[in-house]
């Protein structure tokens, strides 16, 4: 009788989930008792030192399973990433659940034909009712996307909950498809996750040009006589498989985080997409081994959370440590530029120093350094020894020097932000005395270049609006190696 | 408008199209033809449906009523004779290609199925990027180009395609002058080849020297034909001026019916 | 032996649930239904701002929250609880933001990657504490409503109210209607065109962070009925339902508390039926009640639709 006490009686077991979860990890099949029970040790270093001997197959199961979905799952993530499907593959590994349940129902077991079938229907028809839903209602994409995620879901639970309710169903391991768990994975999945790899990879290679096309640009595509839609209905249709042969290690609840994460962070790494693409399944194998080797370690941990940390480190890794988007990388060149800045004004106030004394005396003291710069002694010292530590200057007592390099570069950034105030000035009709703040910025980053078109357009004019002489370009070469000389007296 | 009895058929030929975009008709009973050779420029107000035409002609939409022929054939079977340069924002500069590639997808369409570009046609992108001066910046990914030089790649990439009809969706939209330039003396030469071009512009001034015929297009043709014949006061009035306001809260109210509003 | 599908009993079905069961029933279906109404509310909302899936990523990462905020104050204590819940959401809000502007990662993965990391630490943390949380994995994934009617009950000057976690939902539904009621012309106004509101002295931003404050409270408040995902079809499918059947707001809201009550009461039975759990059962008939509104909805369902198309219609007219 379903009463309330049944309702109980289920509640009960919640105590006992612990339990469960583990005798469940332990037990995966009957057929796998006896093996995986022997794999069961107690310590994790003898535990860690066993995955590392692939002595038990259930551990060279796991990580083949693992190496198998990671470059699969990777390899189709790149589209999914570039393409903005992230929140489809979502919709698309939650949407299996029920054709899991009732591919175990086929025939009351983990036949993972059925199993595989089931899911990819669902998977299939999810995504088809997101865009039935999308293209017959004025409900949009979000809304639908969400809708049917949560409803197959739904429909997913109630199935698992009355396959677990049979008397064959509590011991069927129907539940692991919801975390995923590695060491369930038998020789007949691994059969039909290398199966599906080599369709993926096959099929990838085969239509890359393809796939790149509709998915940079599916308008010219069809504008070219491709047949988009069923491009895009085949790339739907490998995602749905390579989600499915994913649902058993990693689960249906975080199976698009294989997709998402590694593909996102090979993203960050490359500008192309044939490297992205074998970067993120490089990413995918990487964190499906490690999610397969922690969740062996300590012997009762779903492995699909595992790897999905593993993919979001990989993740965190490039985000902070790559070349070049990274943001270790991009705080580092900001930090660069500014002390670039910081030395390049230096230099600037030591040329108006020399500059306000007709370039007789032949270098600037600290206190007049500290004057112009507005600082301390002691921060003026430390520019100037900035200078000296990168070959810009030389310092003797409290006298700063240029050296030939320093001196040029001087003239360089003086000549720039004479220039800049003049463009402005005349060209951009910007009054006077509003055009410093701007060329204080524009000096450092102006290059030869367009130095060259401004002195053209200017007509190589002398003079800055503030009635300051600009230097030419002879004349940088000709002071550079005159204060060469003057610099090593 | 009458097809003059020529053996080749005409590059496009549009009769009585009607476009809808959300039920709400855009283009209503379009009737065109346009001889060989010719540089066209199509003009007007914005929400026009110039942009609709063209996606219509490339069956990037689908038709309400009415058909599009292209050498006097539907476009599926002549899709390798016509190029296409959509508008700078259709697709996301962020992607992770570069320019050679970009261009390279000129290629695809003839290209077919399951062939790879060959060094022959590598040549001949290469060859497309140095006739727009962006040859220089092969290897660059494509974020890192500024915005007219995104819309070089995409006329080198029409050029790659090698096509005799040519669609493009405001090519000089956010340009800088000399890119601009650039890009009609590339369209002349097209031109000068005995290849066709219809050419979105936004931008009257220039319209009148840039094309050989206009198309003034608001909601239905207006006019088409010479640019001397077409570019006067009167007929800019009734493509720009009120007249059509009628027309377009007409199909306001068709939208609204169809869509079963109250 | 039982079988997969229980025989069809009309009286164990139907007829049990609201008399010699009402006592657990009875509760259960009213969580239910409350659940359904607060989530249907501010999923109106989600909707319009086209957020549908900050719903999602907000659900999942609540987890973590729920779960540190256990085992550092080692109390189920509503305050800690929603302490925890509030910080996770607000925690994956920033990971989102942070990803898709300092990245060319677009903000789709950038939501999935911030909600299935802090998810999988969730279930992760669970799995490790499992005999210390008093949560397991499935109640994480679709609730434990059942169990409503067996919490203590609370009572107010003697008089017995219900269950603690039903009164709690009662009180947050009473706050977002309350809510919806006072800032009924703000919160349109900011989900019809932000610009529009600044310059009514709306801020944007404000409304922005007060919904996805409530949007929290609500999802920790509905977490232990019906899990991290059920919730998802709690917010959208009332809203969304009721939008194919009407188009005026005040009557979208009204249609999405109905919605509520008819999937509670639906659910109920099928669940009672098939003698599955009821928290997915509520929303497969929710998503039922949505299709039969898909198909047979009065002006815009499949079926007129058909009818029109076929019908011809409305001819275009002709351009002068």
């Amino acid at each position: 009788m379903p009463t309330a006490t049944t309702f109980r009686a289920q509640g009960g077991r919640r105590g006992g989930m612990a339990a469960a979860l583990v005798a469940g990890l332990l037990f995966p099949g009957v057929l796998h008792a006896a093996r995986v029970s022997d794999v069961a040790g107690a310590d994790w270093l003898d535990q860690a030192a066993r995955f590392l001997s692939f002595r038990d197959l259930s551990v060279r199961y796991a990580v083949c399973g693992a190496v198998l979905l990671g470059v699969c799952c990777g390899v189709l993530g790149g589209f999914v990433v570039v393409r903005k499907m992230a929140l489809m593959g979502d919709t698309l590994s939650h949407a299996v659940l029920p054709g899991v349940a009732l591919g175990f129902l086929w025939n009351l077991s983990k036949d993972p034909v059925a199993i595989f079938v089931g899911a990819t229907l669902a998977g299939l028809l999810g995504t088809g009712m997101v865009r039935a839903i999308t293209h017959t209602t004025r409900l949009k994409e979000d809304a639908a996307l969400g809708l049917v995620l949560a409803s197959f879901f739904a429909a997913g639970a109630c199935l698992v909950t009355m396959i677990q309710r049979l008397p064959t169903g509590s011991k069927s391991g129907v539940d692991k498809f919801l975390f995923g768990q590695a060491a369930a994975i038998n020789s007949g999945d691994v059969w039909l996750m290398l199966a599906v790899t080599v369709l993926v990879l096959g099929l990838v290679g085969l239509f890359y040009k393809e796939l790149l096309i509709v998915s940079f640009d599916g308008g010219f595509a069809r504008a070219s006589g491709l047949p988009v839609a069923w491009i895009d209905r085949g790339l739907m249709l490998l995602l749905a498989f390579s989600v499915v042969i994913a649902l058993q290690a990693v689960g249906a609840v975080l199976v698009s985080a294989m997709l998402i994460t590694p593909a996102a962070a090979a993203y960050l790494l490359t500008d192309r997409l044939h490297r992205l693409l074998w970067l993120a399944a490089a990413f995918g194998v990487a964190a499906g081994v490690t999610g397969a080797f922690f969740s062996f370690l300590g012997h009762n941990l779903p492995t699909g959370p595992l790897m999905v940390i593993g993919a979001s480190t990989v993740f965190a890794g490039a985000f902070f440590l790559g070349p070049r988007h990274g943001v270790l990388a991009r705080w580092w060149r900001r930090r660069d530029r500014a002390a670039r800045t910081r030395r390049e004004n230096t230099l600037k106030s030591l040329y108006r120093i020399g500059e306000e004394a007709d370039f007789a005396a032949e270098g600037a003291t600290l206190t007049e350094l500290a004057r112009l710069r507005k600082e301390t002694l002691e921060d003026a010292q430390r520019l100037a020894t900035d200078l000296v530590r990168h070959g810009l200057a030389t310092q003797s007592d409290d006298l700063v020097y240029f050296t030939p390099a320093g001196r040029q570069r001087a003239a360089e950034i003086v000549r720039n932000h004479r220039l800049w105030e003049l463009y402005l000035t005349n060209s951009a009709n910007i009054a006077a005395d509003h055009v410093h703040e701007d060329a204080e910025k524009i000096e450092h980053v102006l290059g030869e270049e367009v130095v060259r078109d401004l002195e053209r357009r200017l007509n190589h004019a002398a003079v800055d609006p503030h009635g300051r002489r600009i230097p030419t370009a002879g004349e940088i070469h000709r002071a550079a190696g005159l204060s060469g000389e003057s610099g090593r007296k | 408008m009458t097809v003059p009895p020529d053996p080749s058929p005409a590059p496009l030929e549009i009769h009585d199209l009607t476009v809808s975009y959300h039920k709400k008709p855009v283009l209503w009973g379009v009737d065109l033809a346009v001889p060989r050779g010719q540089l066209v420029g199509i003009v007007g107000p914005n929400g026009a449906g110039k942009s609709t035409l063209i996606k219509a002609c490339m069956g990037l939409l689908p038709l309400n009523s009415g058909w599009v022929k292209v050498f006097g054939r539907p476009l599926r079977d002549v899709a390798t004779r016509v190029g296409y340069v959509p508008q700078r924002e259709s697709v996301d500069w962020d992607f992770p290609v570069n320019v050679m590639d970009v261009v390279l997808m000129g290629r695809y369409g003839r290209l077919g199925l399951l062939r790879r570009p060959s060094a022959a046609d590598r040549a001949a992108a290469k060859a497309c990027l140095e006739k727009v001066g962006m040859l220089p910046f092969a290897n660059r990914q494509i974020a890192n180009l500024s915005g007219g030089q995104q819309q070089r790649v995409f006329l080198a990439r029409a050029l790659a395609q090698e096509a005799d009809l040519y669609f493009m969706d405001e090519p000089f939209a956010g340009v800088d002058a000399a890119t601009e330039s650039a890009i009609i003396a590339v369209l002349r030469e097209l031109r000068s080849q005995g290849r066709t071009l219809l050419v979105v512009h936004h931008d009257l001034p220039t319209a009148r020297s840039y094309f050989d015929m206009l198309l003034l297009l608001n909601m239905n043709v207006v006019a088409f034909g010479p640019t001397a014949q077409v570019f006067t006061a009167e007929l800019l009035q009734k493509t720009y001026g009120g007249r059509l306001t009628v027309l377009s809260e007409v199909a306001h109210a068709v939208g609204a019916q169809e869509r079963g509003a109250p | 032996m039982e079988t997969l599908v229980p025989a069809f009993d009309f009286h164990r079905i139907f007829v049990a649930p609201w008399t010699t069961e009402f006592p657990t029933f009875g509760w259960i279906v009213l969580m239910g239904f409350l659940v359904g109404a607060a989530c249907g509310l501010v999923g109106n909302y989600l909707l319009l701002r086209r957020l549908a899936l900050m719903g999602d990523a907000v659900s999942h990462s609540v987890l973590p929250g729920l779960v540190v905020a256990f085992l550092l104050s080692n109390s189920r204590g509503t305050g800690a609880m929603f302490l925890g819940a509030l910080a996770a959401g607000v925690l994956a809000t920033l990971i989102i933001e942070v990803i898709h502007t300092k990245t060319r990662v677009k903000q789709d993965a950038a939501i999935g990657i911030a909600f299935s990391s802090l998810f999988a630490v969730g279930v992760l943390l669970t799995a490790l504490y499992t005999s210390q949380v008093d949560l397991d994995a499935e109640c994480v994934l679709y609730g434990e409503i059942s169990f409503v009617p067996l919490e203590p009950m609370v009572e107010v000057a003697g008089l017995t109210l219900g269950p603690a976690s039903l009164v709690r939902m009662a009180l947050v539904l009473l706050g977002v209607v309350a809510l919806v009621v006072m800032f009924y012309k703000e919160l349109l106004v900011s989900a019809f065109d932000a610009g529009l509101a600044r310059s009514l002295g709306v801020n944007p931003t404000a409304m922005h962070f007060g919904l996805m404050a409530v949007l929290s409270i609500v999802v920790v408040s509905a977490f232990e009925a019906v899990g991290a995902i059920l919730v998802i079809a709690m917010l959208i499918l009332p809203g969304a339902t009721a939008s194919l059947l009407t188009k005026k707001l005040p009557w979208v809201h009204a249609g999405a508390v109905v919605h509520a009550a008819l999937s509670a009461v639906l659910g109920l039975h099928l669940g009672v039926w098939l003698e599955c759990s009821l928290a997915p059962a509520m929303v497969v008939a929710g998503a039922g009640v949505f299709a039969l509104a898909w198909v047979f909805g009065p002006e815009e369902g499949l079926i007129a639709r058909w009818r029109r198309q076929r019908g011809g219609g409305p001819e275009p007219v002709r351009a002068p």
